[in-house]
């Protein structure tokens, strides 16, 4: 029995469309877009009477009759507004799932941190097999529909790489503007990440509407990271999505021994988000950080799924996510933790709290701890809750209305997260896309 | 400045003051004694505007205007301050940005031009000298983990700063060693005015051989049982 067959064929149809009209020269990559168009062929959309998909239905998203994003205008200012103050990154934009030269802001990166197309990495002596490596490893045996889609329509992806030792200090952008005013779009972005030995870099992706734009888009974003020993990577995930953005976003990330790979996401809504955030790890005394901050309104959904994966001893994970759901948005955090049974002196910890503000609004959080080995530290906390009355009556007590008393308890309650942001113009930046959301 | 006639104030439909008067002139020190659950509380938090004590009778004036029309930061910007018998901890809110926030809020009221970031750091360090606290309390979380005395020092700061018409002070100087309790007064004696007026609760005769009141009143089960006593 397969469901959403209709909705499934809509995408195969128009994978058929784009490859009949493209003009593009033929390229190895268009194979693997072939394999990943057939395997999502063989995979169904998940209905939420699947366990992982339980608080969240995708059917409003696979309603509308996508069409595939194209580069359209955009005024360079726009993109000045969507970057934090301070933050002297290498730049790359796109539209609609686009690259736009016109937009970028190529700054000069050590040698030996190399970002680059994909199609490029692939046709490249140095890359070739390590793009093709990572390829088939995200295509073979591929369960997820969504990050097969993902393949089969990116028409941009991008490759980082840094070299042994090589330590990048200067962070790299990646805006991706959503900029659709009529037909819905579909808007599918792919990064393949690799961190050799001993390196270090951080990246960002912000995923934004273009002011003035409001029509429906769905973007389908897919990351895989790959942290090899000793080598530490940021990565940041702002998301702002529009009114009528629909937004999935995985992380398939696998961390080698001594290594750290930091995820630090803050969701501030659109129609409907999804991220699934997972992580591998793959040898001992390395640490995972996961550090989450959500804020819905109105009929926002924002749903943030976590696995951390301790499959081998010695290793930490860190993981902290606060938010908040007002009006008649919801939120769903699912923090799966495995320890397996070799996983011995593993130090797992989660937190999960959030404020609902408004009796329409909902939150579900689930942590799902599962331990088969016995000599760990595991712990987990969930909380639910509203703002402490008491605390708005002080500050309202000293003058401040009672919607400055509100606000700034709700972001104390989600400054503790920012705190963990290392990059500090990020983490300002951040603050202020928060604020101006308290201020809507 | 506060006229209180016959008032009433229950909680949870049980009546808790039952018929209050209270007349508090500019320069004048009040303090308010009787025992634990008198309803000391009750009658500073319902001149502070706590919304769930349900005001059933009675009028609050202040400055010739109905107090009990007033919201409660409506009151505080009008000059109204209510030192917590248990301030409340806040974690998350630094207390230098809490300070910056509610001393900027008040000035606006009152018609001034904000402080920048330089006039202010200034204004506090003179104050937070007057009530013996560390700067160090700046940075840290509002009141998260301040013991019982820093709590009350923090409430006295809050008080320097804003510099209030009407201050009530509930409590204050419960939980303090006798050195804390000479700071804590003198900083209330230092900003004595003759217009500034005090509403001071305590359990304590100790405190009012630092602060002298011009009257003491003494609840009793809702009630005050004495007549004012004008003591100077
Ligand atoms: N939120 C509340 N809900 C129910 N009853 C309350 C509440 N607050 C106070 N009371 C009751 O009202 C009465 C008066 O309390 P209040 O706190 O005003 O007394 P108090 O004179 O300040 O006492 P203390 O000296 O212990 O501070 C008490 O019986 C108390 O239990
Ligand atoms: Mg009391």
């Amino acid at each position: 029995m397969s469901c959403l067959m209709e909705e499934k064929q809509k995408f195969r149809n128009l994978f058929d469309k784009t490859e009949a009209d493209s003009k593009q020269p033929a390229h190895p990559l268009d194979e693997y877009r072939q394999r990943a168009i057939d395997r999502a062929g063989q995979l169904d959309f998940p209905t939420r009477r699947w366990e992982e998909w339980k608080y969240t239905s995708v059917n409003r998203l696979l309603q509308p009759d996508y069409e595939i994003g194209q580069l359209v205008d955009v005024d360079p200012k726009v993109v000045n507004t969507f970057m934090p103050e301070g933050l002297d990154a290498h730049l790359i934009v796109f539209v609609n799932g686009r690259y736009s030269e016109q937009l970028s802001r190529a700054k000069e990166l050590p040698a030996g941190m190399t970002v680059m197309p994909l199609q490029e990495a692939m046709d490249s002596d140095r890359f070739g097999t390590i793009a093709r490596e990572q390829l088939d490893h995200i295509i073979d045996g591929q369960e997820h529909i969504f990050t097969a889609l993902n393949m089969a329509f990116s028409q941009h992806s991008l490759f980082l790489h840094s070299d042994k030792n090589v330590v990048c200090e200067k962070p790299i952008y990646i805006l991706h503007l959503s900029a659709n005013e009529e037909t819905p779009v579909l808007n599918s972005h792919m990064n393949i990440a690799v961190a050799e030995t001993g390196s270090q870099f951080a990246y960002i992706e912000g995923q934004f509407e273009a002011p003035g734009a409001a029509g429906t888009y769905f973007n389908n974003i897919f990351n895989r990271v790959v942290v090899k020993a000793n080598a530490h990577v940021h990565h940041y995930c702002l998301q702002q999505e529009g009114e009528n953005g629909f937004l999935i976003n995985k992380v398939d990330a696998e961390q080698d021994r001594d290594s750290t790979f930091s995820n630090y996401t803050v969701d501030l809504g659109g129609r409907l988000v999804r991220n699934n955030l997972d992580t591998l790890h793959k040898g001992s005394n390395l640490t995972t950080n996961y550090y989450g901050i959500y804020f819905g309104k109105e009929k926002q959904h924002i749903d943030n799924h976590t696995f951390i994966d301790h499959a081998v001893p010695h290793c930490q994970s860190n993981e902290m996510y606060k938010g908040i759901v007002t009006d008649r948005a919801t939120g769903v955090f699912n923090g799966k933790v495995m320890v397996r049974k070799d996983a011995q002196k593993t130090n797992a910890f989660q937190q999960s709290s959030s404020l609902v503000l408004s009796n329409k609004a909902q939150m579900d959080s689930k942590p799902q701890l599962e331990i088969f080995a016995d000599d760990v530290k595991c712990s987990h906390g969930a909380t639910i809750g509203q703002l402490d009355e008491t605390a708005v009556f002080y500050l309202r007590s000293r003058g401040l209305s009672d919607e400055q008393a509100r606000a700034m308890l709700q972001h104390a309650f989600i400054a503790e997260v920012l705190d963990y942001f290392p990059h500090d113009s990020v983490r300002d930046y951040a603050e202020t896309l928060i604020n101006q959301k308290f201020e809507q | 400045m506060l006229t209180i006639k016959d008032l009433k104030v229950s909680i949870e439909d049980k009546t808790i003051l039952n018929g209050i008067n209270l007349e508090v002139k500019p320069g004048e020190v009040h303090a308010i004694m009787g025992p634990n659950g008198s309803g000391k509380s009750t009658l500073a938090n319902a001149i502070a505007g706590r919304e769930d004590y349900e005001v059933t009778s009675g009028s609050i004036e202040y400055k010739g205007e109905d107090l009990l029309e007033m919201e409660v930061d409506e009151r505080a910007l009008a000059g109204i301050f209510m030192a917590f018998q248990y301030p409340v901890e806040i974690p998350g809110v630094s207390t230098s940005n809490f300070l910056k926030s509610v001393i900027n809020a008040n000035r606006k009221a009152r018609g001034k031009d904000e402080l920048n970031a330089m006039e202010m750091l200034k204004f506090i360090r003179e104050r937070i000298n007057l009530v013996g606290m560390d700067e160090k309390f700046l940075r840290r979380s509002l009141n998260e983990g301040f013991s019982g005395g820093e709590k009350k020092r923090s409430e006295m700061l809050q008080m320097a700063l804003l510099e209030p018409a009407l201050a009530i002070l509930d409590e204050t100087d419960s939980g303090l060693d006798i050195d804390a309790l000479r700071i804590v007064s003198g900083a209330v004696n230092k900003l004595r005015t003759e217009e500034r007026s005090f509403v001071i609760v305590t359990h304590y005769q100790r405190l009012l051989d630092y602060i002298k009141p011009d009257y003491v009143h003494v609840l009793f089960d809702g009630r005050k049982t004495e007549v004012p006593q004008p003591l100077r």
